[in-house]
């Protein structure tokens, strides 16, 4: 007889990529190096976004290609491992410090001890615009240095993940990290073509590992098994499916049921550089954060204005900070403008800003002095505002006086005077303002005579009801933000929130001849209940403000009363009583909602509730009163009880497995189902049959390793083991039909039937498991009767398998289109294979 | 012609039958002698058991291995070194049936006439007339196998494999049951011829005697001081109730299952990077054999894994051939065998699943 040896297949299956492999061992790195850097350029396109314009791309991909393909060099001169990813950290240090330290550095790459406070300054810039600026940033150095760091390091990891560690699939964990932060961060998530060159990246770097595995390590569950592709489409498609209904179901993070989720974004949270660009999100916070309060002598509604805007060129508006003209903040703050009012109020506000961050300080307008400020602040002439020089607004109290005068309609209808005084810069009209916005200010605006009657006319205009507050529809519509076009798209849709309105009132303005900027800063809030003691004052109400009353607002200059805020948007802030459109006065007792302030008199026809409501998230739980409260407990009651169902599932299961077994269907069932029911008490107690063990090895196992001495107390259980597995053994293997041929007759059975024979059927069996799990739980540790009990091995086992099966299944499937593809090597080294991996096959089973 | 007959008594002279000629009960392909019943079967079979080991303390193991093999028509191959007992477990197990038995012992100078019978010029009758030789029993003992020329232990190939013998063209049928238990030394190999492969083959399982445990030694030492012990056995079954016996093994019923476990058992040798040689089909034939006869032993009428299991090494360790980086791993045939079969699934019926089908193919194939 000829001896058999490896009959092809098992053989193949076992090792199929040996020759392939080492025909591709010099292409391997640099297949694998330009797979890690695509799936990583991937990613990083999603930066965009993040990071304003493409600038900082080029030196990301730099650092990504650089750092590759040092990794593919080393590799490709088979260098050590960790040699390897060491040599991978080296080329990052110096091709960041080509990138970014060139000049304190030795042969532009070798950094000396002078790059060290170098990258401390790019650092401290990264973290100062991390904290306080929002996204998107302007690149400077110091992000687009710690990007591209961390882009180096991501590909380092995921090589290492890849290649020596030979895990190529969790390798996917390094990019869906550097996905993760635009995914937070931009509205709009991470984007398509990122996510796509992403993913292309990583079914490279996956294909790789199958294509060029150096030694077969990764090929243990590639075998190929019928129905693999069956398996796999039906794996895709339900997670497909998955992906598609889940995010139906589940509400999201960020409103609904859990918007504690938006917690995650600390970004929205903060207000930064841009307030413009942060106000957006902030109202978009279901949460309070940045919260400020203040207590004020005023009667009115109080609005904390933090900075302007007034340069409308240009895709996104922004402040100017006007850096050459700013005057350190130490005396008393001067308008610039007369102001012809016969009565000036004067306000005494003591604000405390909080968690509020931003270099802005929101004071009343129009500030006189500022007392109790820490650091170093300047107050810009032109517009008022008022910034700090390497310091912000967190946690400082200060006490403001204002002024402003006291307008009245009349007033305002008198000053038709010609604008003299102010900088050009808040007349000028931008450049390309959009049809639409030209020609609805001409029609809103164009009949009326003064410029107050214009301002009026353009209030009365965008507080119709023709316009509906909505916080959702610009960023579903994609005109979120603000910009001439956002404008545009603004008036066509008739839907927006405050930074819509404002400029559109302000724009608008501006094409009638009134000088006009947008303010920026927060609606008056509310009552918080308490008092604030001021000297001199007295006990002052405080207010409170958070991200939720952030706010823009029009301010038009009236020659000879000075800078005048108008309030466009429908259901926020407080119309102020010369620019309500009769001289009704003001509903100013009710500042516990913001949609109580607005006057029920007035002419302007709120938009209807149904529309608001949603929007404002505070005003939604007020009105909806104690049906509301039960939902938390009802939410909490039903959480509980899915936990605890949870957490009992093992034990549920278990025990259905258990009564099923023991209740057979059919008779003939009673002896099989009992044996499994053997088999998985004894790995509920820790004694698991193996493949390897025939049902009678196994019962000598499960009795010595798990029952007390026969003859003892455990006696029943000893004898309902053997009993059972000599059933077993007959109804297995024995002849079909069970009871022996009458010619033979060798029904001479070894084991004594102690806990009933086969007559008693079901109830004998029943009470012999019975008998065995008694015994069992008396011989058990507590812990482990505790697992057997709650969390049994016998179902997590089986669960774990359901759950490997489809991961098992996609990687053969993978590992089968490798092997197609990777076809044509195969049969040219194929007659190599068999005496080469003979030779191989020796080595690893030596023991 | 001569007639057929049979002698009770063994061993000395040469007890020669003339089976081809004889219409023998018992030949392979004739009617089966009628199968015996349980209680009889293992009557027997503690009978011969109890006896074999009144001679050889301590050895039960290897007593019942033998007669395993007795029962399921294979032959035996006893390998030790010298003074273990290896030709007493022989005659022993040949005392207790009452049936003839020939010894040869084995040198380099016998020749295979010797062992397989000559025909001679009869002065008186005219006629060529057929000596038969020493293979003509119903047990032959080869002792020291490997001493014989190539030529002479080729000579009982056919013997052992047909069970029959053909000289000068003519075929003699041997009688029923028929067993060749050779011995063999393993540590004198100096001018032996050892046994090529083909001829390992026919032995359904080779045996080591080792040593006795030192109680049986000290008995051993106190029983057999004055007189043989193989002089007080006498025969306990006879060779007809082995006949039925052999027939009973036959019947025992084989699972699809344990089908499927042999032949895995025989291509994990063939697929297993550590041999050189795997087990060959007809080894896998002979360990089935060998299991049902060992069901049968232990009273059941159907053959377990475990049955298989036990016997592997028995039956495969002397028939592969281990590669030489195994050797030089200190690995052996057991010890390879017994990796394999602690790797090898063992086919159990899926929980829940009936194992109708599988029992169904199983006997239509029967």
């Amino acid at each position: 007889m000829a001896p058999v040896r490896r009959t092809g297949e098992g053989h193949e299956a076992a090792r199929p990529e040996k020759p392939a492999g080492r025909a591709g061992a010099g292409a391997y790195p640099w297949a694998m190096a330009a797979a890690i850097t695509v799936a990583v350029c991937g990613a990083a396109l999603s930066l965009n976004g993040v990071l304003r314009g493409w600038n900082w791309y080029w030196p990301a991909m730099t650092t990504v290609l650089v750092v590759g393909f040092t990794l593919a060099a080393l590799r490709s001169v088979r260098a050590q491992p960790l040699l390897v990813t060491a040599g991978g950290f080296v080329a990052l240090v110096g091709v960041l410090t080509l990138t970014f330290f060139r000049s304190s550095s030795v042969l532009w790459v070798v950094p000396t001890g002078a790059t060290l406070p170098d990258l401390d300054r790019l650092v401290r810039r990264a973290s100062e615009t991390v904290l306080a600026e929002t996204a998107p940033v302007a690149p400077n150095a110091g992000i687009v240095m710690v990007v591209c760091a961390v882009l180096g390091l991501a590909v380092i990891l995921v090589d290492a993940l890849a290649v020596p560690l030979a895990m190529p699939a969790p390798s996917g964990t390094g990019l869906l990290a550097l996905l993760m932060v635009p995914a937070m961060i931009k509205p709009q998530s991470a984007g398509v073509w990122s996510f796509v060159v992403t993913v292309a990246g990583y079914l490279l770097i996956l294909a790789c590992s199958q294509w060029f595995a150096p030694d077969g390590r990764l090929q243990g569950g590639t075998a190929r098994s019928p129905g693999m592709v069956r398996r796999a489409a039906l794996t895709g498609a339900v997670a497909l499916v998955a992906t598609l209904v889940l995010p139906l179901a589940i509400p999201g993070f960020d409103h609904g049921t859990f918007p504690q989720g938006s917690r995650l974004n600390p970004w929205s949270a903060s207000t930064g550089l841009n307030p413009m660009i942060t106000l957006g999100n902030s109202l978009r916070t279901p949460d309070g954060s940045g919260r400020i309060t203040y207590a004020t002598n005023s009667a009115a509604p109080l609005y904390l204005r933090s900075v302007t805007v007034d340069n409308f060129d240009g895709d996104s508006w922004g402040p100017d900070d006007r850096t050459g003209s700013r005057v350190p903040l130490d005396g008393r703050i001067d308008p610039g403008y007369p102001v012809l009012a016969d009565e000036q109020v004067r306000l005494v506000t003591a604000i405390d800003a909080g968690s509020f961050t931003s270099p802005y300080l929101p004071v009343p307008y129009a500030p006189e002095t500022i007392r109790g400020l820490g650091g170093q602040w300047t107050w810009d002439p032109a517009t008022l505002s008022i910034k700090g020089t390497e310091t912000t607004t967190r946690r400082q109290e200060y006490l403001v006086t204002s002024a402003v005068p006291k307008l009245s309609a009349a007033l305002l209808a008198q000053s038709s005077g010609p604008v003299r005084g102010i900088p050009d810069v808040f007349a000028r009209i931008p450049g390309n303002v959009p049809d639409i916005v030209k020609t609805t200010a001409q029609t809103v605006a164009g009949a009326a005579g003064t410029p107050y009657l214009k301002a009026m006319a353009i209030q009365k205009y965008l507080r119709s009801s023709e316009f509906t507050y909505s916080l959702q529809s610009p960023v579903q519509g994609g005109y979120d933000g603000n910009g001439l076009s956002v404008l545009a798209d603004f008036l066509e849709k008739k839907s927006g929130y405050c930074i819509h309105y404002a400029s559109a009132m302000a724009v608008m303005a501006r094409l009638e001849g009134i000088p006009s900027r947008i303010a920026v800063g927060y609606a008056p809030g509310r009552l918080t209940g308490a008092t604030v003691t001021v000297a001199g004052q007295g006990a002052l109400p405080e207010y409170e403000a958070d991200a939720r009353d952030a706010h823009a607002w029009p301010e038009l200059y009236f020659q000879g009363l000075g800078w005048v805020p108008f309030e466009p948007t429908p259901s926020r802030g407080v119309v102020p009583d010369y620019a309500a459109e009769s001289a009704a006065p003001s509903v100013t007792d009710s500042l516990g909602n913001n949609d109580g302030l607005i006057p029920d008199s007035a002419p302007v026809p709120a938009p209807s509730p149904g529309a608001t409501a949603p929007a404002v998230p505070g005003a939604d739980s007020n009105s909806s009163g104690n049906g509301v409260q039960l939902m938390p407990w009802l939410l909490g009651t039903a959480g509980v009880v899915g936990l605890a169902l949870l957490a009992a599932t093992p034990h549920l299961v278990r025990a259905g497995t258990r009564s099923r077994r023991l209740r057979p269907k059919r008779p003939d069932q009673a002896v099989p189902l009992a044996w499994s029911e053997i088999r998985d008490l004894g790995t509920d107690y820790g004694v698991p049959a193996e493949d390897s063990e025939t049902p009678r090895a196994y019962a000598a196992r499960f009795r010595t390793s798990l029952l007390g001495e026969p003859g003892g107390m455990d006696q029943d259980a000893h004898e309902a083991v053997a009993f059972l597995t000599s059933a077993f053994e007959r109804h297995r293997y024995g002849r079909p039909g069970g009871k022996g041929s009458p010619g033979i007759g060798l029904t001479h059975d070894t084991s004594s039937h102690g806990t009933g024979g086969q007559d008693n059927g079901g109830q004998g069996i029943a009470a012999g498991v019975a008998a065995v799990e008694m015994a069992l739980r008396s011989n058990a540790t507590l812990s482990r009767r505790w697992t057997a009990a709650w969390l049994p091995p016998s179902v997590t086992r089986r669960l774990g398998q359901v759950l490997r099966t489809p991961l098992s299944a996609a990687g053969r499937a993978i590992g089968k289109t490798a092997r197609a593809s990777a076809g044509e090597v195969q049969p040219a080294a194929g007659g190599r294979s068999s005496s080469g991996a003979a030779d191989g096959a020796h080595t690893p089973g030596g023991g | 012609m001569e007639p057929h007959r049979r002698t009770a008594n063994n061993g000395s002279a040469p007890n020669l039958n003339l089976a081809g000629v004889a219409d023998s009960v018992s030949h392979l392909n004739g009617h089966r002698p009628a199968a015996m019943d349980s209680g009889p079967f293992h009557a027997a079979a503690q009978r011969i058991l109890t006896t074999v080991n009144t001679v050889i303390d301590g050895k039960s193991d290897a007593a019942k291995l033998a007669l395993t093999v007795l029962l399921a028509q294979g032959h035996l191959l006893v390998e030790d070194v010298p003074g273990v007992g290896k030709t007493l477990l022989a005659k022993t197990l040949a005392r207790t049936i009452d049936c003839t038995v020939n010894r040869i012992q084995f040198t380099p100078d016998l020749l295979p006439s010797d062992v397989t019978g000559v025909s001679i010029y009869n002065q008186a009758s005219r006629l060529f007339e057929f000596r038969p030789g020493a293979v003509f029993a119903n047990i032959v003992i080869g002792d020291e196998i490997n001493r014989a020329s190539a030529k002479t232990q080729s000579a009982l190939l056919e013997c052992m494999e047909e069970h029959q013998v053909t000289v000068d063209g003519t075929s003699y049928k041997l009688d029923e049951p028929f067993m060749v238990v050779a011995t063999q030394n393993p540590i004198e190999m100096e001018g032996t011829y050892p046994l090529p492969e083909a001829q390992r083959d026919r032995f359904m399982a080779r045996i080591s005697m080792g040593y006795p445990d030192k109680e049986s030694e000290i008995e051993m030492l106190e029983t057999h001081q004055a007189v043989s012990p193989l002089a007080n056995v006498s025969p306990v079954v006879t060779a007809s109730e082995v006949a039925a016996m052999t027939t009973t093994v036959q019947q025992v019923y084989v699972s699809q299952s344990v089908k499927e476990y042999t032949v895995s058992v025989g291509r994990a040798t063939r697929e297993s990077a550590l041999l050189r040689l795997g087990a060959s089909p007809r080894s896998m034939l002979q360990l089935l054999r060998a299991a049902k006869a060992t069901a049968a032993l232990d009273g059941r009428d159907f053959v377990l894994p475990d049955d298989v299991g036990d016997l592997a090494e028995a039956v495969l360790a002397h028939r592969i051939i281990l590669d030489r980086k195994a050797v030089g791993a200190g690995e052996t045939p057991n010890s390879v065998l017994r990796g394999i079969l602690s790797r090898l699934p063992v086919p159990q019926a899926p929980p829940g699943q009936p194992s109708r089908a599988a029992a169904a193919t199983g006997s239509r194939n029967r």
